[in-house]
């Protein structure tokens, strides 16, 4: 068939799926912890540092793999445990067209969220200075791109896996807060860094160090780019996880 | 024509039961044709240490085939190997000449009725079917949905939520999409569960109906008379193992003329023990605790001889029990018979 024609269902249905009432409100909800700490906080336009510690500490390394997570792992890896999928699977499509839909429908919905929780708690807790809206715009581009590389690790960790929440859990938790960055190397496999060094490379001068710098462009689309690539191919080879 | 599989001589060759019509599917088990619409060869899959299916091998033709075994024998992973849903361990599957596995193609030829329920609940029946047409990709999505809705009798509930459908409506969605790309193979996991008796006969028409327009349906079931009832064919699985293939009046006299046990109560046991010990039919009296047990060669020759012996020795029955009549009890012995 018509690749397109079914992309489109498949994203139609994935979308109406991850809109579920519950997780919906849930993930405004965590979307939103941002902006009332900017509520609670203020501007504080003397302290721009304190700016870039919120964003990366709240958005950066807990709010946006935590929401990913939770769109990247329902939109493929849900419907794989309960069955739903094999409505979809048993369909003379490639692969790719059921993986990629999923994804972009998990990484827009992600960037939806994120991307104005982090102009918005950055405008509230670094006020309107240029130097603060340039770190803000900063780390609001930086979300949009980690939208897209988070959710591709957590659909492609649902095609591999069915315990893809937990592991998926575990690797944003473990490796992404603690282990990556804090050892020399780790930073070129770290989705964080990655968009530390997209922030350096756009925010305004000296917002913060990073290993990788502009390279984290790069480096981001070379794993979403690999990382999609190898959920197609699990998904090809998935076998249904429910037998008699 | 039956076979029973694993004996040293080959089958005979599968000849029509003219009894039943032109939808008497073809099945046979040695050396499967590879251009059969459905082929096990040899196929096996196992998870870690668990055989859930032993060297199973048999090729299906156009009809309507039971594959019957109890629940936990293997029947939804040979629906699923078919279905190219899973890897077989060692042989081959293929679906109209072409391997199962990893190779989505095989999905315009084939439609596959999940026994699992889940469907999105958000979705109309309608929504449902069309997506399934979209996805076959079908010039008229909307056309083929609302055929196939019409063709399960889902018209009335079409625009309603599947959440809100009862087990059997959703049943009925999900054989209307499977359908909408009106597939020359058909695979059923348990279709009937849920149906009202009403529903039911409706499927069983409308599937014979599909047979008799040249299509190959599998279905699974644990019931005895279901099968019966709608295949002509008939698969039965037991651990895994291929116990029977063939006709179904062949297999079912198989399991009616198999060594039954009888508990057997009357005016005078020991009298009436004597007496059936005469009878060819009977090969063992056991009298004990006050409970009268025949051990017989086959069913209808115990059944016909019963009454008789009674009345010849004069004695009143109370009851004649069959023991062993489990369906359970069935497959063992016809996988024993080998």
């Amino acid at each position: 068939m018509n690749a397109s024609g079914a992309v489109a269902a498949i994203a139609n249905v994935t979308f109406r799926a991850l809109l579920g009432r519950r997780r919906t409100l849930l993930m405004l909800l965590v979307a939103g912890l941002p902006v009332l700490l900017g509520l609670i906080v203020r501007a504080d336009q003397e302290r721009p540092r304190a700016l870039v510690g919120a964003l990366e500490g709240l958005i950066i390394t807990s709010v946006l793999p935590l929401v990913s997570l939770i769109f990247g792992t329902a939109a493929l890896g849900s419907e794989l445990d309960d069955g739903t999928a094999v409505h979809i699977l048993t369909k003379p499509i490639p692969r790719w067209t059921i993986v990629v839909p999923k994804l972009l429908v998990a990484a827009g919905l992600t960037a939806v969220m994120l991307v104005p929780s982090t102009i918005l708690s950055g405008v509230l807790i670094g006020g309107t200075g240029s130097r603060q809206i340039g770190i803000t715009f900063a780390f609001a581009i930086a979300a949009l791109v980690g939208s897209f590389v988070y959710a591709a690790i957590f659909v492609a960790l649902s095609a591999a896996t069915s315990r893809g929440l937990v592991i998926g859990l575990g690797y944003s938790l473990i490796w992404e807060g603690i282990l990556a960055g804090a050892l020399p190397g780790t930073q070129l496999f770290s989705v964080r860094e990655y968009l530390r060094g997209i922030v350096a490379a756009i925010g305004p001068k000296d917002t913060l160090v990073s290993v990788v710098g502009a390279q984290g462009f790069l480096l981001a689309a070379v794993a979403f780019v690999v990382v999609t690539t190898f959920a197609c191919i699990r998904l090809a080879r998935f076998e249904i996880r429910a037998a008699d | 024509m039956t076979d029973v599989v694993d004996r040293p001589d080959p089958p005979p060759s599968p000849e029509p039961a003219g009894s039943s019509g032109p939808s008497v599917p073809e099945i046979a088990t040695a050396a499967p044709p590879a251009s059969a619409p459905i082929v096990l060869d040899r196929a096996s899959r196992w998870y870690g240490n668990v055989v859930a299916v032993n060297d199973i091998s048999f090729s299906l033709g156009a009809g309507i085939t039971g594959l019957l075994g109890p629940n936990g024998a293997g029947k939804t992973t040979i629906l699923h190997l078919l279905a190219g849903l899973l890897r077989p361990s060692s042989g081959r599957v293929l679906i109209g000449g072409r391997t199962a596995w990893r190779n989505p193609s095989i999905y315009r030829d084939l439609g596959l009725v999940p026994e699992r329920e889940a469907v999105h609940a958000f979705l109309t029946g309608r929504q449902f079917v069309e997506l399934a047409a979209r996805l076959q990709g079908l010039p008229d999505p909307a056309a083929a949905a609302a055929r196939a809705i019409a063709t399960v009798e889902l018209d009335q509930a079409a625009d309603r939520p599947v959440g809100t459908y009862s087990k059997g409506m959703r049943q009925r969605a999900k054989i209307a999409a499977s359908l909408v790309h009106e597939p020359p193979i058909l695979l059923l996991d348990e279709p009937f569960n849920g149906m009202d008796p009403r529903q039911r006969l409706h499927m069983m028409d409308l599937l014979r109906s599909m047979a008799a327009s040249g299509r190959t349906i599998l279905f699974s079931s644990h019931i005895l008379e279901e099968v019966e009832r709608l295949a002509d064919g008939i698969l039965v699985i037991y651990a895994g193992r291929l116990a029977a293939a063939g006709d179904f009046r062949e297999i079912r006299r198989l399991m009616t003329d198999r060594p039954h046990t009888f508990v057997v109560r009357s005016s005078d046991d020991r009298r009436l023990a004597a007496a059936f010990l005469g009878e060819p039919a009977v090969f063992g009296a056991d009298l004990r605790d006050d409970r009268l047990t025949i051990q017989v060669t086959e069913f209808s020759g115990f059944t016909r001889i019963v009454a008789r012996v009674a009345r010849d020795t004069g004695v009143s029955l109370f009851e004649v029990a069959p023991t062993d009549d489990s369906l359970e009890s069935v497959f063992e012995y016809l996988v024993t018979r080998r």
